[in-house]
């Protein structure tokens, strides 16, 4: 699908005043999960409870703001009840979107709630014609947000073929290209995001001061060593550093960001729809200025004017940035 | 803040035996008034943090049970029963605490450090990232009816230490700026 239409900032709450950071700073939709394995942050102290998620919708509808509820994990074998009551809630308390990846789910949704608008999770990882179809055919899926392994080009040419709205991350933490497949953290830990809702989940991280190095550990496995003043990343598997073949480096990704604020008119040109940011997991202070450099640089590229993007290094993971698949600059 | 920053430096070389009826009252005006970051604790089994700011000669620890919380200081964090230590810059941890600065961020660039149960730390930063704290608010807040003329003195006297700290810079540029001038420039 290809449009005019100005394109809809939708972006991270991982708390109640997440959400009204994101809300102030200019965010046109904001995602958002409850506090249990229903999706893909579940971390400790993190999400919204039902009462918040009530409060909270009246708050950003007030503004103007739509809200998409996550319940993009895929749940446990036997145990479909905890979904099917986040799918069930979110159609009672009326929230504008809700944002799945199991085809059951999907399916529980489109029979229990057709009214429900339905967005395709990255979680799903739909990235060519014939699956994104097949959603939209087989559950009335209104948008897909697709996986983080596709050039411009590539989604400028998948726009073209389907009906569906498509929506791509533009900031954020990276995941390694098999979105919703990736059993990195279940091999080490036992759990993953796919089925809990968390990657290396805080509970099997260790953190020790070995003088001026900072040792990451996952599980039983030292995955980094970070020398004195050497930024940090997240302890996950895929951005380990490892030695293999007598070399230690980053055998699957670098702690690096994306950052696609310069890409912008280009992904507008290729007919995105929605432009997400990565992050429930992170600050009111992360949200507020990610949030409101994007919205400035959306309104500018909107009136026809540029300006220069916002340094936003300091937010980002290792402080570097990429812009990933969408230049694949390692090519 | 420079207020807060002089009063936590100015607290750094008292007993923490004199410190403890403040940081009763400052954990109960936490209470009182940020409730909900209190329950966003309750799952976990009374979780107890060493907070060491690495800029003051004391340390805090802080025992988050919904039923008895409790915070008191030390000059060290020897023998003390804790989960987890979180190490950083006071002004870094007060910034954390009032949601000014992103907790990774802080944690990538290696100005905070985490040991222990990061489960536990992943929590306590989640519950107070939930709830909007403005440290001199909740303090002032005691005062009752005073809260807001002695908010405004302190925030007068905050402006006039930020002011007096910009003058200070700009005579300090002009006395020394032609001196540290390249000799080329000099001759312009």
């Amino acid at each position: 699908m290809t449009g005019a239409a100005a394109m809809e900032l939708v972006c991270p709450a991982g708390t109640p005043a997440s959400l009204k950071a994101a809300v102030a700073s200019g965010a046109d939709a904001v995602y958002l999960g409850f506090r249990d394995d229903t999706n893909a942050r579940n971390f400790p102290g993190l999400n919204f409870s039902r009462a918040e998620l009530e409060e909270n919708l009246d708050y950003a509808h007030g503004r103007g703001c739509k809200i998409f509820l996550a319940v993009n994990t895929f749940p446990a074998a036997g145990d479909p009840g905890p979904w099917h009551r986040a799918v069930d809630d979110a159609a009672a308390l009326g929230v504008d979107a809700i944002i799945v990846a199991d085809i059951g789910l999907a399916d529980y949704a489109t029979r229990k709630h057709p009214n429900l608008r339905r967005h395709l999770s990255v979680q799903a990882s739909a990235s060519n014609p014939e699956s994104i179809r097949f959603y939209q055919r087989s559950f009335g899926v209104k948008r897909v947000v697709l996986p983080r392994v596709l050039t411009i080009p590539e989604i400028a040419a998948l726009n073209r073929e389907i009906e569906v709205e498509t929506e791509v991350f533009v900031f954020g933490g990276l995941c390694v290209m098999a979105e919703g497949r990736c059993s990195l953290s279940s091999y080490v830990t036992g759990q993953s995001p796919n089925t809990n809702g968390v990657c290396s989940p805080a509970s099997h991280v260790q953190y020790t001061s070995e003088g001026d190095r900072l040792i990451s550990r996952l599980g039983d496995f030292t995955i980094n060593a970070f020398e004195e003043g050497e930024p940090a990343g997240y302890p996950t598997l895929c951005k380990g550093r490892f030695c293999a073949g007598g070399k230690t480096s980053y055998l699957f990704e670098e702690p690096t960001s994306l950052n696609a604020i310069g890409l912008l008119s280009e992904l507008r040109e290729a007919g995105v729809t929605g432009l997400k940011i990565e992050g429930r997991q992170r600050g009111k202070a992360y949200i507020a200025k990610v949030v409101k450099s994007f919205r400035d640089a959306i309104d500018a590229m909107e009136r026809g004017e540029v300006i220069a993007p916002a340094d936003l290094s300091s937010l980002t993971e290792g402080g570097e940035n990429t812009t990933g698949a969408y230049e694949r600059a390692w090519r | 803040m420079p207020s807060l920053l002089l009063a936590g430096i100015a607290a750094a070389p008292l007993s923490p035996y004199w410190l403890q009826p403040g940081l009763t009252i400052a954990l109960g005006v936490m209470r009182r008034r940020h409730p909900d970051l209190f329950d966003r604790l309750s799952s976990l089994d009374d979780p107890t943090y060493l907070i060491d700011p690495v800029d003051l000669p004391l340390v805090f620890v802080l025992s988050l049970n919904p039923d008895h919380p409790q915070l008191s200081a030390r000059r060290h964090g020897d023998g003390a029963n804790t989960a987890a230590t979180i190490r950083g810059p006071l002004m870094a941890l007060i910034d954390l605490l009032q949601g000014r600065v992103d907790g990774d961020a802080l944690f990538f660039s290696r100005a905070l450090l985490i040991e222990g149960d990061v489960g536990a730390v992943v929590a306590l930063r989640n519950a107070v990232e939930s709830v909007e704290v403005d440290l001199l608010d909740d303090l002032l807040s005691v005062l009752g009816p005073l809260a807001r003329p002695a908010g405004q003195a302190i925030r007068l006297g905050n402006s006039l230490l930020a002011r007096a700290a910009r003058d200070l810079a700009a005579l300090h540029t002009a006395v020394l700026g032609p001196a540290l001038r390249p000799p080329n420039k000099m001759e312009d």
